[in-house]
């Protein structure tokens, strides 16, 4: 009960009157800029290590500020997930998928509320996980070499299939597009250009960010336009938000995807290299895989809005480990963190337990503190974000699209990002039109470069023997539930489309509309 | 704006006084000093920026705050057509940079730019490369290591944090060749995204060196997780460091010095151009910034002026040397 | 015949994308996969799926008539236009100018769309440069 103990004097080192104001400043902003399409986890705490400076703040203080923010804008990613189908950052994307279709039905209120619960969750647990098994955890990441990585995330594509269009051709589509994008840009291995075509601001290649909002954002404000005179008048519509705490039997529904999420999010989490992202991604389509026998998730289902949530946020908890113990980001959060932890002249790694313990646990303590903070101020505001729904389209799709080009400005400062995110505009309406789904292409654009990466560090590694890539049980492992996860959808997948095929029968004259 | 620095003033006390003191009288005074971040935010470079703007605004060397600019793209390479491009004459700009940006102008990464397009203010210090192994290798001296690879080059794979040709290959690179290794292609390097994760690897038995900087080790160091089996610096490291011996007394000449500084455009006037590099001084000679060095790993590395100019051109043609070696 | 048509360019744009691949120059440094192995393979993958579609089209969507078509084209240049003048003309006028054209084409009457789209670059402004303290593009007039 050593731990405990040390938890305890994390609190008395983050129970002062101080600490507790940053906390809340540090969560309240974080929601914000969580929520604002644009800036995500990793751009809110870069723009918000300047105030940490020129505040003063000693180390324990800066830390509790910064870290405030990146639960914050885990939290706040959903909200605009929900209300707009416009995920603010990326580990916010899978909750679009039933998010938006309960706002549609809606439910906004209730989905909003459901995922503050499942966030809290998701945090929570991740951050008890931070206390008890954090050393032993790192142990893990270490059996995660460039083979292991790899089959992790051919697992993380193999599963894709149906997770949001029923045409797993399209979705392969998808996937291979966004990969076909993260190729852009100079190659991380040799350093030469590839798909670059002379243009210097493509060598970095395409920020995923400005993918996002475009695709997203952008296509949303498009497809407004074209629908303005199909309503009569966009505005005229009756807004319904729904009740907004959710039912405690509704609680209890999600519960236990909110646990089996919680646990997968914040081991996603302590890997490096894989990240929140990763996290939300897998604890969505594992529980649809697991409990989704109606076909209901991407219609609205509750457990579709809990299970990325709790993921995402236990998979940032889960983040930390590999930062505090190993000194290895496993996220562009926490890669940021790090360098704050640098720059306060701690080292983090295997000592910094032993080293700093004041630090550590009062982060800790903190973290626990944000978390019930964020809770307490994410129910009754609810209330208040739905209220975004009110606003007419026809004033909020403009506010959204200029939040969206600013967002990316003020992070880049470049017109060429700009043109690109216009660009990406275009193609969500197209692609949106045409049935393709535009999440795979997300995750393709944001796991690429790791993936191809990983590949050739084991490759190189074996000298050329790519029986290197099946060369550990746990590797094995992992290929196995790949195979898996891509073999049964497409046998069972193939009798559920037999079936809708039959109810769309109907509408096959829609072919001749063009 | 008279107020504003009074109120600085009350604040931060005596440290601001000594900063008055230290800082020349100067005809030119940057307007808005503004430094450029070649970067997203969080990288080396833009923390070179804002610790550098923050440090000189703490101890008055700049009038007012130093707005941090993030013009990513292209490794460095946007910033540096900027820069060249469009804010040629512009007196109140500074620009991070570091042995990256001398690699990839040696190695023609940012297309049509060379250093002479610019003109290089100062260092802030450097970080020197260090050569490492598990705390549980047979190997324990650079030599071993060198041997090893002639032997049977297929048994050591390195690991590094930048991409192959970049500056954690060039070191490993660079012993090798001190070291009478002739086919360097026959030196396996892997890359990895930052030294962090390299050091991992490292620690998971997937690779069996590693090659980077001293701050990216120090960690893992002090853990008895890893053992530095050489630095490449002239000579032996202060504090902690020190235990380590260095590449050149094992015999092999090998030196990887990643400095960090700063240039600024061509077009700018003699009188500010001596102004920044006498504030930059101003700032390196200060214990506040001494203090940072020795949080970051920074080690010393005092160049200035045409010295600064000279150093870069010197580690251009070393490096351009090295590339040619290998590509030919 | 839309998936068709997407069928048709996803095959295009895979072929071109793997002979792109294969120009890569191989850096004297590179590795045994090397930077081209990987793009062909996603290439592979993306023709595949296009070859399927084409093969099996969906149903195809409804598109838009003509003068809502032009208007999506309008949108978009001056979302590109935005772009191009945003470091011209600076953060506030570009971006009041590029609102208050969005809010009057989504239904807005004239008038209040100049009003809201004064309003919302200034709350923009006033948010990201303000409080978060984001470098936005400044004008002529310093804004």
């Amino acid at each position: 009960m050593e731990v405990l103990a040390s938890l305890g004097d994390g609190f008395s080192v983050a129970f002062t009157l101080q600490n507790l104001m940053l906390a809340a400043l540090g969560c309240f902003l974080g929601t914000i800029m969580g929520a604002l399409p644009g800036l995500g986890p990793s751009n809110g705490v870069a723009i918000l290590i300047p105030l940490a400076f020129t505040l003063g703040l000693p180390p324990t203080a800066a830390l509790i500020l910064l870290t405030s923010v990146y639960y914050g804008a885990m939290y706040g990613g959903r909200i605009s997930s929900i209300l707009l189908n416009i995920p603010g950052d990326e580990p916010a994307l899978m909750t679009c998928l039933d998010g938006y279709p309960m706002a549609q039905k809606g439910r906004a209120g209730e989905a909003l509320a459901l995922s503050g619960v499942a966030s809290f969750v998701g945090a929570f647990l991740a951050t008890w996980g931070l206390v008890f098994i954090a050393p032993q955890l790192v142990k893990v990441a270490l059996l995660f070499g460039p083979a292991e990585y790899f089959a992790l995330f051919t697992l993380a594509f193999a599963t894709l299939g149906g997770i949001s269009s029923t045409n797993q051709a399209k979705a392969a589509f998808a996937a291979a597009l966004g990969l076909g994008i993260a190729m852009i840009g100079v190659d991380g291995q040799t350093g030469v250009p590839r798909f670059t075509f002379g243009e210097v601001h493509l060598y970095d290649g395409i920020d995923f960010l400005v993918a996002l909002v475009g695709l997203f954002a952008l296509s949303e404000v498009l497809i407004f336009l074209e629908h303005r005179h199909g309503e009569s008048e966009a505005s005229a519509k009756k807004v319904e938000i729904g009740r907004i705490t959710p039912s405690l039997s509704m609680l209890k529904y999600c519960t236990p995807t909110m646990l089996r999420t919680s646990v997968l999010g914040f081991v996603a989490g302590v890997l490096p290299g894989a990240g929140a992202s990763l996290g939300s991604f897998i604890s969505y389509s594992m529980e649809k895989r697991l409990v989704d026998r109606e076909g209901t998730f991407g219609t609205g289902d509750p457990r579709g809005v809990a299970a990325p949530e709790a993921g995402n946020n236990a998979a940032a908890g889960g983040a930390l480990v590999p930062m505090l113990a190993l000194g290895v980001p496993g996220s562009g959060t926490t890669a940021v963190l790090l360098a704050v932890l640098l720059a306060l002249n701690i080292t983090p790694g295997p000592l910094l337990f032993t080293q700093n313990p004041d630090v550590v646990w009062g982060l800790i303590a903190a973290l626990f503190i944000g978390n019930f903070m964020l809770l307490a101020m994410n129910i009754p505001m609810v209330g208040m974000f739905t209220r975004v729904l009110l606003v007419p389209p026809r004033i909020l799709m403009p506010v959204v699209a200029m939040v969206s080009f600013v967002g990316i400005y003020g992070i880049s400062g470049s017109s060429f990002d700009l043109l690109v995110m216009v660009l990406f505009g275009v193609l969500g309406w197209l692609l949106r039109k045409l049935d393709v789904p535009l999440v795979p292409i997300i995750l393709g654009i944001l796991l690429g470069n790791a993936m191809e990466a990983n590949l050739r560090r084991a490759i190189s590694i074996s000298d050329g023997d790519w029986s290197v890539l099946v060369g550990s049980p746990l590797a094995i492992g992992l290929w196995v539930i790949a195979f898996v996860g891509f073999i049964l959808p497409i046998i069972f997948g193939a009798a559920l489309k037999r079936r809708m095929k039959l109810a769309a029968s109907k509408e096959d004259e829609g072919e001749l509309v063009d | 704006m008279r107020f504003q620095h009074s109120l600085r003033f009350a604040l931060a006390g005596a440290v601001v006084a000594t900063g008055m003191a230290l800082a020349p009288a100067s005809a030119f005074e940057p307007e808005q000093p503004e430094c450029i971040a070649p970067a997203n935010p969080g990288g080396g470079w833009d923390f070179t920026c804002r610790q550098v703007g923050k440090t000189m605004q703490d101890l008055g060397l700049i009038g007012s705050t130093m707005q941090v600019v993030n013009l990513a793209g292209g490794g460095g390479g946007v910033a540096f057509a900027e820069v060249v491009n469009k804010r040629g004459d512009d007196n109140d700009l500074i620009v991070a940079a570091s042995t990256a940006t001398a690699t990839r102008l040696a190695t023609g990464a940012y297309p049509g730019n060379t250093m002479d397009q610019v003109r290089w203010l100062a260092t802030i210090g450097a970080d020197y490369g260090v050569i490492a192994v598990a705390a549980d290798s047979e190997i324990e001296t650079l030599p071993a290591l060198l041997d090893q690879i002639k032997a049977d080059p297929a048994s050591i794979a390195v690991a590094g944090g930048s991409a192959v040709g970049g500056w954690d290959h060039l070191k490993v690179l660079i012993a090798a060749k001190a070291g009478g290794i002739d086919d360097f292609r026959s030196v396996k390097y892997i890359a990895f995204d930052g030294g962090g994760e390299a050091v991992t690897q490292l620690l998971a038995g997937s690779v069996q060196a590693f090659s980077g900087d001293i701050s990216e080790a120090k960690g893992f160091v002090d853990s008895g997780d890893i053992k530095v089996i050489a630095v490449l610096a002239p000579e032996r490291l202060s504090g902690d460091f020190s235990k380590f011996p260095t590449a050149t007394e094992q015999g092999i000449e090998a030196l990887g010095a990643n400095w960090r500084g700063f240039y600024a455009p061509k077009g700018m006037s003699d009188e500010a151009y001596d102004h920044w590099v006498g504030q930059i001084k101003a700032l390196y000679d200060s214990p506040e910034w001494k203090e940072v060095m020795a949080a970051n790993g920074l080690e010393p590395l005092d160049l200035q002026g045409a010295d600064f100019e000279a150093f870069v051109a010197e580690s251009v043609a070393t490096i351009k040397d090295l590339t040619a070696a290998i590509t030919q | 015949m839309s998936d068709r048509i997407l069928g048709g360019t996803g095959i295009v744009l895979s072929l071109f994308f793997i002979w792109q691949a294969t120009l890569i120059e191989i850096s004297p440094f590179s590795d045994v996969v090397g930077p081209s192995a990987f793009p062909i393979i996603i290439g592979v993958v993306l023709g595949l799926s296009s070859l399927y579609f084409l093969v099996k089209p969906d149903v195809g969507p409804e598109w838009p008539a003509p003068a809502r078509l032009f208007e999506i084209v309008m949108a978009v240049a001056v979302m590109v236009l935005y772009a191009e003048l945003l470091p011209v003309l600076g953060f506030i006028i570009a971006t009041a100018l590029a609102s208050s054209y969005l809010t009057w084409r989504l239904g807005t009457r004239p008038l209040q769309s100049v009003l809201v789209g004064v309003l919302t670059s200034g709350g923009i402004y006033l948010v990201f440069r303000v409080i978060l303290g984001l470098s936005l593009a400044r004008g002529p007039f310093g804004f």
